[in-house]
């Protein structure tokens, strides 16, 4: 089932049934207890009314003559044993006389209706019992029966002990033996109570089912809000899964376990979003990149193919498409060597070698074209042992070399200076350009960046990109600063021997 | 019809010139943003041809500036071909997207519909009477019979034949029919018209002294 497994709705269910122990636990206590007062009261009633019995049997209250006698200080007549014939047993009964002012304990418009029956000494028979008193069978009074009962070891003292109390159906009944030998019965009816009592249990179910009520509500409630997070957590994974970078899981409670947790995870998709982002220019630059040499090949072969053309006119145009070629296999070189750079694969040569004769060979390489534009190169190179790959190597210096007589003016100077500092080898190219606008200078070793927009240097903007990780797999760090109209500075620093 | 590229790559700028002027177009070519926007905006070109990564000013400017003062139909050329490029480019005002690589036949497809639809007109083949004018063969027949008109003759009719009941000025029509490298002599385009009126009928086209020539 599904729903057993939601969180929400286990949660739920525990919960619910930790509420439900804890209202019935509560319910039956409360039961319990209103039972015992309601039986406590009627048990004190009951032992009044034993005391009273008790002097009943033996303190008669003088009869009195007088004609101004109320007809209710007497029982009506038959009402009580002692109107009967007295019952003949081993020892005379004692003479049973209720007085009229004690009659009202055992009135019969009483709900209660308490009633009496007085036993003689054991198996003495009965003395009185009052009218209505309810059939109850006489073996209920068995021996056993008598032995049960407390005996007191001075009557009327409070028990030392609660006296025994006895249940029969909807009537509750104690006893007590005196000391000359008589047991008096005492009983009630307790339907007021048990009704009492019934109602009780009916409101408390009543109650407990309505804080149930309110307490489940409140539960889900309270535990949707606390899985809140979770839920927009999951949604926002779920629109991001479906390629959808830029969703965010919205952050309200930062300090709490869930808010960390999204916290976490919104900046691992803002990772993922910006390498994903990244990715996906690099690959639309390097598109972009193709796209202008192969339109150039179509549209030559195109306009050539249209009609007859000269011998010279297929010449310009077999040339252009060379040159769009050339630049496309620059293009792919760059993007295979950078490719292998991310991956690790490239094999770099570990051969120890003095990098100043790379940088000076390199520099004589870029003289000519530096020449052509009027730029003077000046080295300041001191030996210094390295261990790398020296083609690569000498790959970055040419790069940085020819990109220092690209961007400098006509008449400028670029010097490159190598010395050993610290155990590294320190290489920096400086040229007198008009230097790179700060906002540019941070991103020029991003591929396809260049800060000059346009396509006039012919260069396909890899080429510090490409520096950079062959520095960078090499153990080394490449720096740029730059001052607008002033110049740029290149710094690569290497591990030497 | 003359026309205007801006390339910045000297090779692909080159060889869609020449193709064009092959077609009998009068074509200029600018190879960086300012020199293209310069001309954009001092001549009236039927149609531009607009690459969007230029040194110096970049497409989207041009359009966005030549906007404001021309509505002279833009061809925009780009190597990038995401939605939201295309989506910029025709938003800031550009009436057809091309992306590299792409095929001639195609750009040059495209750019005769531009012009055509700038001149308000939905079909390829405009018919005046007897004479039937098909802009996308660029042929001309007479009572069903295609008659050879030269480039340049053909330029002629095409653009009288879109500005159908104008009158067109002698000045339009330099503008319009040699590029900025012609120096065209005051009477070649006398001679053109007279070459036309005898190939399609002295009627077709008609004088307007001192103000110009109409196809009417």
């Amino acid at each position: 089932m599904k729903i057993f497994k939601s969180i929400k709705w286990r949660l739920q269910l525990w919960y619910g049934l930790i509420l439900v122990v804890v209202l019935a636990g509560f319910g039956l206590t409360a039961y319990q207890l209103e039972r015992n007062r309601q039986f406590r009261q009627v048990d004190d009633e009951l032992h009044r009314r034993i005391g009273v019995l008790g002097n009943a049997l033996h303190h008669p209250p003088p009869r009195r003559q007088d004609e101004n006698e109320q007809p209710f200080d007497r029982p009506p007549p038959g009402q009580f044993p002692d109107a009967g014939p007295p019952l003949q047993r081993n020892r005379p009964l004692p003479e049973f006389n209720l007085p009229s002012w004690d009659a009202h304990f055992f009135d019969t418009n009483d709900p209660h209706g308490y009633y009496y029956v007085v036993f003689g000494t054991e198996g003495g028979g009965e003395i009185a019992r009052s009218a209505n008193y309810p059939n109850h069978e006489i073996t209920s009074y068995s021996s056993d029966f008598f032995a049960s009962v407390n005996r007191f070891s001075q009557f009327p003292t409070p028990a030392t002990k609660p006296p025994r109390m006895f249940n029969f159906d909807n009537y509750r009944e104690t006893a007590d033996v005196l000391p000359s030998g008589e047991t008096i019965w005492v009983g009630c009816s307790v339907l007021p109570e048990l009704k009492e009592l019934h109602r009780t249990a009916l409101n408390l179910t009543a109650i407990g089912g309505l804080i149930l009520l309110i307490g489940l509500a409140g539960g889900w409630w309270f535990v949707g809000r606390a899985l809140q997070p979770i839920s927009e957590i999951s949604s926002t994974a779920v629109k991001i899964s479906a390629g959808d970078l830029s969703q965010r899981i919205n952050v309200a409670e930062a300090e709490s376990e869930l808010g960390q947790l999204a916290a976490v995870l919104n900046s691992t998709f803002a990772r993922l979003e910006a390498a994903f982002a990244q990715q996906q220019q690099f690959t639309s630059d390097a598109a972009h990149e193709l796209r202008t040499p192969v339109s150039v090949m179509l549209t030559q072969a195109q306009a050539a193919l249209n009609r007859e053309r000269t011998a010279p006119e297929y010449r310009e145009t077999v040339e252009a498409c060379q040159r769009a070629a050339q630049r496309m296999r620059r293009l792919i070189e760059s993007l295979l060597a950078l490719a292998r750079l991310d991956a690790g694969q490239e094999a770099l040569k570990r051969l120890r070698f003095d990098f100043s004769k790379t940088i000076s060979d390199c520099a004589e390489l870029v003289k000519p074209i530096a020449e052509e534009r009027g730029v003077k190169i000046f080295t300041t190179l001191e030996p210094v042992e390295i261990t790398g790959d020296s083609e690569r190597l000498a790959q970055v210096v040419t790069n940085l070399l020819t990109n220092a007589v690209y961007y400098n003016q006509p008449g400028g100077e670029v010097r490159v200076r190598l010395e050993s500092q610290g155990g590294m080898a320190i290489f920096t190219v400086s040229d007198t350009g008009a230097g790179i606008p700060a906002e540019d200078l941070s991103r020029v070793f991003e591929r396809f960046y260049r800060a000059d927009k346009s396509r006039s240097t012919g260069g396909n903007g890899l080429g510090l990109a490409i520096s950079k990780a062959v520095v960078g797999a090499h153990g080394g760090t490449i720096e740029v600063s730059s001052a607008e109209n002033v110049g740029t500075v290149f710094t690569v620093r290497l591990p030497a021997v | 019809m003359r026309i205007l590229i801006v390339e910045d790559e000297p090779d692909l700028l080159r060889s869609i010139a020449q193709a064009l002027r092959e077609g009998g177009y009068a074509v200029d070519t600018a190879p960086d943003g300012e020199d293209g926007f310069y001309k954009a905006e001092n001549y009236d070109y039927d149609a531009i041809v607009l690459d969007v990564m230029l040194p110096k000013m970049d497409g989207w400017e041009i359009l966005k500036r030549l906007r404001k003062i021309k509505k002279t139909p833009v061809l925009m050329l780009t190597a990038r071909d995401q939605t939201r490029d295309r989506v910029k480019g025709l938003d800031t005002g550009a009436d057809d997207y091309v992306v590299k690589p792409f095929d001639l036949p195609e750009l040059f497809a495209r750019l005769r519909a531009l012009i055509r639809r700038s001149a308000n007109k939905t079909t390829n083949v405009i018919e005046i009477g007897q004479i039937k004018i098909d802009t996308a063969l660029r042929n001309v027949s007479l009572q069903e019979k295609p008659v050879e008109l030269t480039a340049r003759e053909y330029a002629l009719v095409e653009f009288l034949a879109l500005h159908r009941g104008e009158v067109v000025t002698r000045t339009q029509l330099y503008e319009h029919l040699f590029d900025e490298n012609e120096s065209s002599l005051s009477n070649l385009l006398d001679v053109h018209v007279s070459n036309v009126r005898k190939k399609l009928g002295a009627e077709f086209i008609v004088t307007r002294r001192g103000h110009g020539y109409c196809i009417e």
